[in-house]
């Protein structure tokens, strides 16, 4: 989610040329916070703040731009963003609605073209190269979704228009809210060199001190840069990549199948967890949750990933490699756990714990002739036929049957 | 130091004593050969701390002394020396290398840092080095190659009174052979296990193939475990593999009554050619009946290849899924005429049971040798 707050907002005032810029990046502007004023008109103009679940550990999930001129930001601390903007509306989010508007938006994009790649709940690439025919040049279309999109739904959405992904997607961010920005493709150059390093994708906190370090400020400054120079200080692959961006070049192509990279959830508890006993059940949940969604993929995994935050913020990872691809919650688990011990987590307070499973691949390439899992997984395979007919959390296992906790 | 050695011998123990150091290696030092002069010869090593390997060599020593020179480099020089005897001097740290018209200058490498080779203790055992060789090629093929799981990587050396049994899985096949052993004076009842790095194992096999006979030492010392092989006056030790191997032994069948004997060449060729129009880690799938068996590449829509080759047909026809590598693998490694299919059964019914492979003299006379390769089958996709 973009932490633009609109004050530098960007849109064409007169008609450019469009030809050849025939990718869309289309981005909700401030989704969660506008579905949430839709059933809310009144709070309209003032700050309103979307944050998940209730207890001094809720996050930001989403601010609307009137809440983000005061500096709040998405997965920001709740208690931080009412300190920068105290008289904020703060409601609960409803993400099974957001989900509903999300799938009719995207039925609209789908309307222009059959090209799109949804990229989260909010935002998607178009490609609409063979879409002039039926529904005019880029620009045009572009109008049309945003009229469509705001007339179905009344929600807003900004629209950038370019020759190549990463440039639409900074066109859009630079759109908002409410706006269409098109980068002709001759002009790809001018609008990308006078930007911030950190616009390029792939550019975090520490690369951008890397490269401020050597001097480079701006996109321009990246793109007059000799490849070997950035390949010094960045290594190959992300000089090569960095470089091609800054010239405005990016050979991806919109791609309608999005490949699962990794699949898992995190959470954050309402208070900071030392109880091992409390943490083990988070991960044997969350690993139970990530094997049921490998299953019902046909996916299997080979790494599984701990991710944890301490009391301070500080926050670290650990990856297991596994001998055999796996689908089974338990095995996920019992690796968890040992990337538990192995970051030596043991009683220190912990914030925020998630468990994903990475290295996709498809199952059933092959039978191992013994397979310590065996009757793990025959037990999960079972639960998740009792889920499909009796409905989700029928059968868990009983370390997770606990009366709810009020918090 | 000086000394003068006959080309080839010194080539040959070049290239033997550091054809198991490792391509890469974290301590530069490590990459080197130690070449010893004393009054009787030369001694050459290498160690990496895993495996070492040393030999004797005799040659004209006139001044004794030890020098370390990178072995990659000695390896490729002494390979392209012309014919004529090889003379070694030392002058400061340089080291003179000259061979008929050519001559070298080398940088030696401190001696004093590197470490020294593992001692090895007296002898548990001795095996025919032919027989040894051939087993270890055998069973190597079904050791892992995937580092996550180190104690599959290796092969199980079980050594009893008077047989060694070698033993590999990488979880989709296990191979196992037995093969004679000497335990002379000192042997027990007492089945004692070594588990080898499959690739220094299958090094081992090559170089001492034909020796005669190797002496094998298991020795453990202050927690290291070490197993050395010896042969012509070449040792080659390496630490042994930590943990327990999977008791993969019990996966085999006591009984089979259901199997197909074809002529091995024959299986390997129709394998080979059907499993052209497969899709990687795709299966083949086997139809055996009493009129023969039926190759079938299935699953992929631009081909499909079929063929039948003949087979006879103990018991029920049965279809298995098979994955033509590992098959191939294990028909490789028969090494008779014909080979024996056999047909497992199994409680799970999400599993098809394993099949076992083995060798056969005849289309009805049983190898006599005890190699055994068991193979897990995919499930039958229709």
């Amino acid at each position: 989610m973009s932490k633009q707050d609109g004050r530098s907002r960007q849109v064409n005032t007169t008609p450019v040329d469009d030809t050849g810029a025939t990718i869309l990046h289309v981005d909700m502007d401030a989704f969660f916070a506008s579905v949430e004023l839709l059933s809310r008109p009144e709070l309209r103009g003032t700050p309103v703040i979307v944050g998940g679940g209730i207890g001094p550990r809720s996050v930001v999930s989403a601010a609307n731009y009137e809440a983000r001129r005061y500096g709040v930001n998405s997965a920001m601390p709740m208690s931080l963003a009412l300190r920068r903007c105290p008289n904020a509306t703060v409601l609960p989010g409803s993400y099974d609605l957001y989900s509903k508007y999300s799938k009719q938006v995207l039925a609209i994009f789908e309307d222009a073209t059959p090209l799109v790649e949804p990229l989260s709940i909010d935002e998607a690439f178009l490609d609409v190269a063979g879409a002039r025919r039926v529904h005019g040049s880029p620009s045009e279309i572009a109008q049309m979704i945003r009229r469509r999109v705001e007339a179905e739904t009344g929600l807003t959405c900004s629209v950038g228009v370019a020759g190549t992904k990463y440039v639409a997607k900074v066109a859009s961010s630079r759109a908002k809210p409410d706006g269409m920005l098109v980068v002709p493709v001759a002009e790809t150059q001018a609008f990308l060199r006078p930007l911030s390093v950190g616009a390029l994708w792939g550019v975090g906190p520490t690369t951008e001190e890397s490269l401020r370090r050597l001097g480079l400020a701006t996109v321009g400054d990246v793109a007059d840069t000799p490849y070997d120079v950035l390949r010094s200080t960045l290594g190959e692959a992300l000089a090569a990549k960095l470089h091609s961006l800054a010239n405005g070049i990016d050979p991806r192509s919109v791609s309608t199948q999005r490949e699962e990279k990794s699949i898992g959830r995190e959470v954050t508890f309402s208070y900071d967890v030392t109880d091992e006993a409390e943490i083990r059940r988070a991960m044997l949940h969350q690993a139970d949750d990530a094997a049921a969604r490998l299953r019902a993929a046909g996916l299997v995994a080979r790494t599984v990933v701990l991710k944890l935050r301490y009391t301070d913020f500080s926050t670290v990872t650990k990856s297991r490699t596994l001998a055999e691809p796996t689908d089974v919650g338990r095995r996920i688990y019992e690796e968890a756990t040992a990337a538990w011990h192995a970051l030596g987590a043991a009683g220190k307070r912990i914030r925020l714990i998630g468990v994903r499973v990475e290295q996709l691949g498809e199952s059933g390439s092959g039978l191992s002739l013994w397979d310590p899992d065996e009757d793990w997984r025959d037990a999960e395979t079972t639960i998740d036929e009792v889920a499909a007919r009796f409905g989700k959390g029928s059968i868990r296992p009983a370390a997770l049957l606990r009366p709810k906790k009020q918090s | 130091m000086k000394f003068q050695a006959n080309r080839d011998v010194f080539s040959e123990a070049v290239s033997f004593a550091v054809k198991l150091l490792p391509q890469r290696t974290t301590l530069p030092i490590l990459s080197g050969v130690l070449i010893e002069a004393t009054a009787t010869g030369l001694v050459l090593s290498s160690f990496d701390y895993e495996v070492s390997a040393q030999t004797e060599i005799s040659a004209d020593v006139e001044e004794t002394g030890t020098i370390l020179v990178s072995g990659r480099l000695l390896a490729e020089i002494a390979s392209r020396l012309p014919n004529a005897p090889v003379r070694f001097s030392t002058e400061d740290s340089r080291i003179l290398v000259s061979c008929g018209s050519a001559s070298f200058t080398l940088l030696s490498m401190p001696v004093e840092e590197y470490p020294s080779i593992p001692q090895i203790s007296s002898e548990t055992g001795v095996v025919p080095a032919e027989e040894f060789a051939a087993a270890v090629a055998q069973v190597a093929v079904a050791a892992s190659r995937d580092d996550v799981t180190p104690v599959i990587t290796g092969v199980q050396l079980e050594v009893s009174e008077n047989s060694l049994g070698l033993v590999a899985t990488d979880r989709y096949r296990v191979a196992v052979r037995e093969i004679d052993w000497d335990g002379g004076s000192t042997a027990t009842a007492e089945t004692i296990t070594a588990l080898v790095p499959a690739r220094t194992l299958q090094e081992v096999g090559k170089t001492f193939g034909h020796s005669g006979t190797i002496s094998v030492s298991i020795t453990s010392k202050d927690e290291r475990e070490l197993i050395a092989f010896t042969a012509d006056k070449k040792t080659v030790t390496s630490l042994l593999i930590k943990g327990n191997f999977p008791p993969v032994r019990r996966l085999f069948p006591e009984t089979v009554e259901n199997y197909a004997v074809m002529n091995t060449a024959d299986l390997i060729e129709a394998t080979r050619r059907v499993s052209l129009v497969l899709e990687r880690e795709a299966a083949l799938r086997f139809s055996f009946t009493p009129d023969g068996v039926t190759l079938e590449a299935i699953g992929s829509e631009q081909a499909q290849a079929s063929e039948t080759i003949d087979a006879v047909l103990t018991g029920v026809e049965t279809v298995v899924s098979l994955k033509p590598q590992f098959l191939l693998d294990g028909l490789g490694a028969v090494h008779s005429e014909f080979v024996r299919i056999s047909f497992t059964k199994t409680e799970n019914p999400n599993k098809p049971g394993p099949v076992l492979i083995t060798s056969q003299t005849s289309r009805d006379q049983a190898g006599a040798d005890s190699y055994r390769y068991l193979l897990q089958p995919n499930l039958l996709l229709r």
